[in-house]
């Protein structure tokens, strides 16, 4: 027994250990409590790339947790898709936590860093599962543990805002999480099976005999997928939640776990259910509507807003929406780029939280007015949000482009046009929502009059990589494409 | 010149001016004057880049080159063919004159430090765009170009420029969106967008249709078309004068040459003809010539007029391409080169006479002629050009164009160069006569001066007077450089084959 063999369930372990770790290190050793845990992030990292390179040699494999094979046991399923959202899931949350550590100290009261550590190796230990499973219930636990991490994250801040937001995303989400228990136990009913091979090859003679039950159990499933990644019309709980939470959080959420539930949306149309149910049921074509206006309201909702935390939630709501278009046009093309845009967006979210939470740090600002002449005083923090806004519009040379590109001509491809113009409207929406901020920073006149707290080299540093990373996706964008490519092909 | 060098002088000549760029802002914090020699130094090795690959165009070559897949099948690509040729000489040096002619006309403007190395930046994206060799490299430099030169209009940063700078913004994003749509549409027709593989869309069907309107809408947005014009008029004028000269003379000919690539590599002229898709671009020309000119005579604000009368004249080179054949495109072809030169002449007189006199309205600026006798001079053959008449360039491009009309059958398209022209001369001798004959009163030495000031620096002079010279020389002139590219483009575009 190799100690590689068993990669996949130590993803998981190392960031659970650390979590139950931190607080203890965080008392008796404060000093090695932080890099504990960035230790741990780059660990699972590192073992997720290797996983890569596994899948890409042998093809796609499964691991058993505990040795204990389905029925009975819990199985990981490792196949290319899987893994780059593993990937995508880890090495943002990296990057974001490197970021967090100075950013927290100013945020949060010195006695919760601890637990802070905990809940944020909980939501990033559960997504890496999230992506690996291969079995239902498994599936509700870890949504569960995400859930319950997730609000702690946000209420961790502990004012008012934050309790309410996150007081209102709990509830919210335990109805998602309910309506997938639900459609799960729908699906029990008639197949008598949990693991995701075993009921996709039950189905099909199950819809037969009940179709109803599986109406049910896919209506139920878009809900509750459908809250916990905000999608249109059941995003409300997410523009409070991510404003109101501390900058890492935000980057966290944003970035990550609403793709997260995109992702298993995704896994439940295209390796659970058959296809002949996809195409009796117009799921898809739910989805795209759904998605559309997404795209559309989140735009139009955050071109009101005066705070810039809550702009970019609200941006959120439309960016997730390529996501899920990607998923509803149903095309290898297409899906390619909702995947791409889930990358780049994670990157590009995760990016302009920062700097919003670097304004906020150094400033204290949350107004987009009083942004005005802000270039000025934070010029490389700007700069950052200048590349992740020109991303967001697909400005060429930024990630943004190719996934819309991707995006635009599957949607072309199933003979879909419309679709592209959401998808060019949105962008111009985008475009008018954050060009003042960025004409306003750099070309007002009038000295920037408040008070300017300097900001530390390590929250700094964390931009440049972002904007490296923007700027690689849109130039050296053929490897991560041509690997998605083969990854959906799989699917079909 | 071998095809390796040609290659390497390509890249140079995109990628100089841009490496320069961080170079003049470091110069820059430490020594103005070394700056400026630095970006003149620049603009001058670009163009003469420029001018050495001509030897290889003469001989009727095409360099097609691919560096790498951005995506499969979706290269970033360059091409060097006549065409490139032509509007890359001209870009570079018309830019190099403005360049110098900033030196002057800056050194008492305030942020010097952003301006010069955005003017090399926006040059190299502008070559970029005109070297590139398929449909999406052009669309990165298009949207580079169109994006960083929103510095140059906003450069005054007064509240008049925020706003148009802002319009101007918003324009372009739209255009840029129209133009994506476009190529992503054609690369779903034809499976490639590059510039190396004739009529890529050989269908008229109606998503073909589609991709042509989005090129309309993104090109002509760019080329001030009717009615995509709106933000020409507001953004032009705010710039500083050299700024305004390149905005009208060079950049508004990106979306020129776009269409002209749209017409003869994403369609071909056998698809707009059965289709008669190129009436919807006729009808659009015809509106943008008689618009144009109309709004020119009512403005007071010389710039404004100036940037009105660009959105006319870039209507000949649209009529000139609707109407497809040999006469017409050696006309479009010619006037992209002499309203290069005629109107970046005039805008670097009127950016001199403001400099000066701080006047911009027209109704203000009489006997402007006597005090600054060489720029005005410069304005009036200019402005003649512009009119039309014989032996300046301008007559030449509208002579051709009028023949072109001729042999399609199209007299009222003459009807409508012959009105425009009226047009023109309407609102261009109402700034000339009286700038040389209106008095202001007289004293012992003879008339008074009304501004009190000298004629321009030399620095600013020589531009002008180079560009004044060569509406004269490339006009009936047995030499005519231009003409003879204008030609080879024409046989090249037309009977050489697309490849």
């Amino acid at each position: 027994m190799e100690l590689t063999n068993h990669f996949p369930a130590l993803i998981m372990a190392v960031l659970l250990g650390i979590s139950f770790l931190s607080p203890i290190l965080y008392r008796w050793a404060r000093k090695a409590s932080a890099p504990a845990l960035i230790t741990s992030l780059s660990l699972a990292l590192v073992m997720a790339i290797y996983l890569l390179f596994q899948v890409l040699q042998v093809g796609e494999f499964t691991y058993y947790m505990g040795g204990w094979p389905p029925p009975y046991g819990i199985e990981f399923r490792l196949d290319l898709i899987r893994v780059y959202m593993l990937l995508v899931v880890l090495a943002v949350s990296l990057w974001i936590m490197v970021y967090a550590l100075k950013d927290l100290e100013h945020e949060l009261k010195t006695e919760v860093m601890g637990w802070y550590y905990t809940l944020y190796a909980l939501v990033v230990g559960s997504m890496a599962g999230i992506a690996l499973t291969n079995d239902l219930f498994n599936l509700f636990v870890l949504m569960e543990i995400c859930a319950i991490s997730a609000c702690a994250i946000i209420s961790v801040k502990e004012d008012r805002a934050c309790l309410e937001a996150s007081f209102k995303y709990l509830i919210l989400s335990a109805m998602g999480t309910g309506c997938f228990l639900l459609g799960v136990a729908m699906i029990y009913m008639v197949t008598g099976q949990m693991n995701y091979d075993l009921v996709n090859a039950a189905l099909p003679e199950a819809v037969e005999l009940y179709p109803n039950n599986m109406f049910a159990a896919s209506a139920l499933f878009i809900v509750a997928f459908g809250t916990k990644a905000a999608l249109f019309p059941l995003h409300v709980w997410l523009p409070d939640a991510h404003a109101s939470a501390p900058s890492p959080s935000s980057a966290m959420l944003s970035g990550l776990v609403i793709k997260i539930y995109a992702f298993a949306l995704f896994i439940m149309f295209y390796q659970l259910f058959p296809r002949p149910l996809l195409e009796s049921i117009p799921l898809n074509e739910i989805l795209l509507w759904l998605a559309s206006m997404g795209i559309m309201f989140g735009s139009i909702f955050a071109m009101v807003q005066v705070d810039l935390k809550k702009m970019l939630a609200y941006s959120s709501i439309g960016q997730i929406g390529y996501v899920f278009l990607g998923i509803g046009l149903d095309d290898t093309i297409a899906i390619t780029g909702g995947f791409y845009h889930l990358l780049v967006h994670a990157i590009m979210k995760s990016m302009l939280f920062m700097c919003a939470g670097v304004i906020i740090y150094s400033t204290g600002i949350r107004q987009i007015k009083q942004l005005g002449g802000i270039g000025q005083v934070l010029p490389i923090t700007m700069f950052a949000f200048t590349i992740g806004s020109a991303s967001m519009i697909g400005i060429p040379g930024t990630g943004g482009l190719i996934s819309k590109w991707y995006l635009a001509l599957g949607a072309l491809e199933i003979g879909r046009p419309i679709f592209v113009v959401i998808i060019l409207a949105s962008s111009l929406l985008n475009a008018v929502y954050y060009m003042p901020i960025i004409v306003n920073a750099f070309m007002q006149q009038e000295q920037f009059e408040y008070q300017v707290k300097p900001v530390p080299r390590q929250m700094l540093i964390p931009l440049f990589v972002g904007v490296a990373a923007l700027v690689f996706l849109g130039v050296f964008s053929r490897p991560f494409i041509v690997l998605l490519e083969n990854a959906v092909q799989l699917l079909f | 010149m071998g095809e390796a060098t040609a290659i390497t002088v390509i890249l140079f000549v995109i990628f100089f001016p841009i490496i320069m760029t961080p170079v003049l802002m470091s110069v820059s914090a430490r020594s103005e004057k070394l700056r400026n020699i630095l970006a003149v130094i620049t603009s001058a090795v670009t163009f003469l880049a420029v001018i050495s690959l001509y030897s290889m165009v003469v001989r009727g070559d095409i360099l097609q080159h691919t560096f790498f897949e951005l995506l499969p099948n979706l290269e970033i690509s360059i091409r060097l063919d006549v065409l490139s040729f032509s509007l890359a000489v001209i870009a570079s040096f018309i830019w190099f004159l403005c360049t110098v002619y900033s030196i002057d006309y800056m050194a008492e403007e305030h942020g010097g430090s952003r301006y010069y190395p955005v003017l090399m930046f926006t040059l190299g994206s502008c070559l970029g765009i005109f070297l590139a060799g398929d449909f999406f490299t052009l669309f990165v430099f298009f949207e580079l170009m169109s994006l960083i030169s929103y510095i140059l209009v906003v450069h005054e940063e007064t509240e008049q420029a925020l706003k148009a700078g802002y319009k101007y913004l918003v324009m372009t994003i739209i255009g840029g969106l129209a133009l994506f749509f476009g190529i992503i549409i054609t690369f779903e027709i034809g499976g490639t967008v590059s510039l190396g593989v004739g009529s890529i869309i050989d269908e008229g069907t109606l998503l073909g249709l589609l991709a042509f309107v989005c090129f309309l809408i993104g090109f002509g947005m760019k080329a001030g078309m009717f009615p995509l014009h709106v933000w020409l008029p507001d953004a032009h004028p705010v710039a500083p004068s050299p700024a305004s000269a390149l905005l009208s003379g060079v950049m508004l000919k990106t979306g020129a040459y776009g269409m002209f690539r749209v017409v003869f590599n994403a369609f071909s002229v056998e698809v707009l003809q059965t289709t008669n898709w190129d009436i919807v671009l006729g009808v659009l020309a015809v509106i943008t010539i008689l618009l144009g000119s109309a709004v020119a005579l009512t403005q007071n604000d010389l710039k404004r007029r100036l940037a009105y009368s660009s959105v006319g004249q870039m209507g000949y080179v649209l009529l000139g391409l609707s109407v497809l054949n040999d006469n017409a495109i050696t006309g479009a072809m010619f006037h992209i080169f002499s309203h290069a030169i005629m109107k970046s002449c005039l805008f670097l007189a009127a950016g001199a006479i403001i400099w000066k006199t701080g006047k911009r309205s027209i109704s203000e600026l009489g006997g402007i002629g006597r005090e600054m006798p060489y720029t005005m001079a410069c304005f009036s053959i200019a402005a003649l050009a512009m009119i039309g008449i014989p032996p300046l360039n301008g007559f030449l491009s509208k002579w051709t164009l009028g023949l072109g009309a001729l042999d399609a059958n199209a007299t009222v398209y003459v009807l409508v160069l012959l009105i425009s022209s009226l047009l023109n001369a309407l609102y261009y001798l109402p700034i000339i006569v009286p700038a040389f004959f209106e008095m202001v009163g007289e004293n012992e030495h003879g008339p008074a001066l009304r501004f009190n000031v000298r004629d321009a620096k030399p620095l600013m002079l020589i531009p002008m007077v180079i560009l004044a010279i060569f509406t004269v020389i490339f006009g009936l002139s047995p030499i005519n450089f231009p003409f003879d590219l204008s030609q080879m483009t024409m046989d090249f575009l037309l009977h050489g084959g697309n490849l």
